[in-house]
């Protein structure tokens, strides 16, 4: 037996000309919280699909707690837990009534216990017999990863797991995810596109852009390939791209909509020389990145996390549109 | 970037981690089933409106549709459907229970799209559950709620004080007919829209559907006053032969058992077919 928890192998998956997930190459060890970081659009949810075989894949391979997910998709779905980016619960439902019916999918007996211990664990149990539909999005998020635990997994996929949460309920989620996978020593498979989560959670990360994993490593390690630092400027007025050029220490200069974007050797040093170049009314805003998994990122993109990609969708309205339906 | 290890702890777990493992697994493949079944019923009479509405249409139906010829002659109307009957509502009956089971896989389609665009489909199918087990589960789910008419509408033409014929075993066969047409049915709509995750698609196929199947069968008029190419639609029609099969049994008090047949096999081609689709163009979201 192997000990790793999810192994791909080429992993493609095509939609019609569109390639969202380019022969990704992944071993992520039993017991590791993963990241899987990228902005909308890079593939991180295709990814997840593929893996739990929910879409068929295109090319390549991938095992999963062992199994392989074309060959045996039923065993790999027994050993995976699933948290939802959008909170997928049945709302006409108690928070009982939603584990039995994860119950019965999941084919268990005798699973009561643990369900009320669960409960009693994210301090759900007083609510247990309430709609759903009444719960605030902390509690629902709290009740699909004890749907998720339900089976006793061997991996949980969380797909963006705090997108649209307030900073409060996040860091609460934060210190679940740690605290399920250190206890029960279950490997989590996350996307998002927060750095600080990764950062945070992850004790290894993959960087995704456009279908295609561009670095994987620690945090710790990504943040050490990126041996320099990263200027922001906005200008009042039109700057020529020469001027920025020239300044002793700046390696490389790329504008980003009305942002030019300096990777230098030391910002302490250049940060001076910049300002002899520029006169002082002349910079609107300035802003320096010092190695980061932020700066990982732009190095390997030319792109902020935040700015990459489709144009992100306003998740708040997004859950407000979502329980209006549902009501 | 915040600093992450000043941070204060906001959950703070009343209890200690649940211990590993107090679950079994191995519960026979059924249970699966049945709790996308129980889910079914559930949500749908959870709702009072969907009771009140399965409770007063076939009173309507028996009322409004049922009196429109009340002020006709009996032998007028004996010659016009040529049997010989009591009173008109007990003609009918089986035809109003036939049509109504015509319309019932729309409510499983509705159920099926709903779980598509809120994403519980993939709650469902990231479980060992087979999109074969969501199928059948959603199609007899929706024919149990067309089902629950019956015994309604029964009680309401004895309310009317129809006179019913037929003896227990006939009645057995009678009901048996309009299961399969509710199954039948319903697996045809969860087949057709199996790849669909639009709302309006199962009203659009009732539409459709409806007019031809309702009025091109032996429900509502006999047959033999149509002409022939709407009588071969009704031939092949299965509505036609639950009303047909109904009929004689609450009117004549006799059964013609090679109806019951015909629908029989239509249940199980449309279940047999409906499952070779669903398990092909079942979309997840």
């Amino acid at each position: 037996m192997t000990d790793l928890a999810i192994e791909a192998d080429g992993l493609t998956k095509v939609y019609g000309s569109l390639t969202a997930v380019d022969h990704i190459h992944l071993e992520v060890p039993a017991g590791t919280i993963f990241g899987l970081l990228g902005p909308n659009g890079a593939g991180k949810t295709t990814v997840i699909k593929v893996l739990t075989g929910l879409s068929d894949l295109t090319s390549g391979e991938a095992r999963v707690a062992g199994y392989d997910v074309r060959r045996h998709p039923m065993q790999v779905k027994q050993r995976i837990g699933w948290v939802a980016a959008e909170v997928i619960l049945d709302d006409d439902f108690s928070a009982w009534e939603n584990l039995w019916l994860q119950a019965k999918f999941q084919r268990l007996s005798g699973w009561q216990g643990r369900a009320k211990e669960l409960l009693a664990y994210f301090s759900l149990e007083d609510r247990q017999k309430d709609k759903v539909s009444t719960f605030s999005t902390g509690m629902r998020k709290k009740l699909e990863i004890a749907l998720a635990l339900l089976h006793e997994p061997q991996v949980i996929f969380m797909d963006e797991p705090t997108i649209g949460l307030d900073p409060a309920t996040r860091r609460m989620l934060w210190e679940l995810i740690t605290g399920v996978n250190r206890e029960y020593g279950i490997t989590i498979f996350l996307t998002s596109h927060y750095i600080e989560e990764a950062d945070a959670l992850c004790s290894l990360v993959g960087i995704i852009d456009q279908g295609r994993i561009v670095a994987l490593g620690s945090p710790a390690d990504l943040k050490a390939k990126v041996r320099a630092d990263f200027i922001e400027i906005e200008t009042r007025e039109a700057v020529d791209e020469g001027r920025l050029r020239a300044v002793p220490g700046v390696q490389e200069v790329r504008l980003q909509g009305t942002t030019w974007v300096l990777r230098v050797t030391r910002a302490e040093e250049v940060l001076p020389r910049l300002f002899d170049t520029l006169t002082p009314d002349l910079i609107g805003r300035i802003n320096v990145e010092k190695p980061s998994l932020e700066s990982a990122y732009m190095d390997l993109t030319g792109k902020r996390i935040d700015q990459a990609g489709t144009e992100g969708r306003d998740y708040r309205k997004f859950y407000a549109t979502v329980r209006r339906a549902r009501q | 970037m915040s600093n992450e290890t000043e941070r204060p702890a906001l959950f703070t777990p009343k209890s200690s981690f649940p211990a590993v493992p107090a679950v079994v697994r191995g519960v026979p493949q059924g249970s699966q089933f049945a709790g996308l079944y129980a889910r079914e019923l559930l949500r749908t009479f959870r709702n009072p409106w969907v009771l009140v509405i399965t409770v007063v249409q076939p009173f309507m139906w028996l009322a409004f549709f049922g009196s429109s010829f009340a002020n006709v002659p009996l032998p007028n109307l004996e010659a016009l459907l040529h049997i010989h009957i009591q009173s008109y509502l007990q003609f009918l009956l089986p035809g109003v229970l036939s049509t109504s089971m015509l319309t019932v896989g729309m409510f499983g389609a509705m159920s099926t799209i709903q779980d598509k665009r809120f994403g519980y489909m993939k709650r469902i199918l990231l479980t060992p559950t087979s999109k074969t087990t969501v199928y059948l589960s959603k199609a007899l789910g929706s024919a149990t709620r067309g089902l629950v008419q019956i015994p309604v509408m029964i009680v309401a033409a004895l309310a009317f004080g129809v006179h019913l014929e037929g003896d227990p075993l006939m009645w057995a066969g009678w009901l048996l007919s309009l299961v399969f047409l509710a199954l039948g049915f319903s697996c045809l709509f969860l087949a057709v829209t199996a790849s669909s995750t639009d709302w309006q698609t199962p009203g659009v196929i009732s539409n459709f559907l409806m007019m031809p199947l309702m009025f091109a069968s032996g429900a509502l008029f006999p047959a033999a006053n149509f002409p022939s190419w709407m009588a071969t639609i009704a031939n092949w029609n299965p509505v036609t032969y639950a009303a047909l099969f109904g009929r004689g049994v609450v009117v004549n008090g006799t059964a013609n058992w090679l109806y019951l047949g015909y629908v029989g096999i239509f249940a199980g081609v449309m279940m047999l077919s409906g499952t070779l689709v669903a398990r092909r163009y079942l979309r997840v979201e």
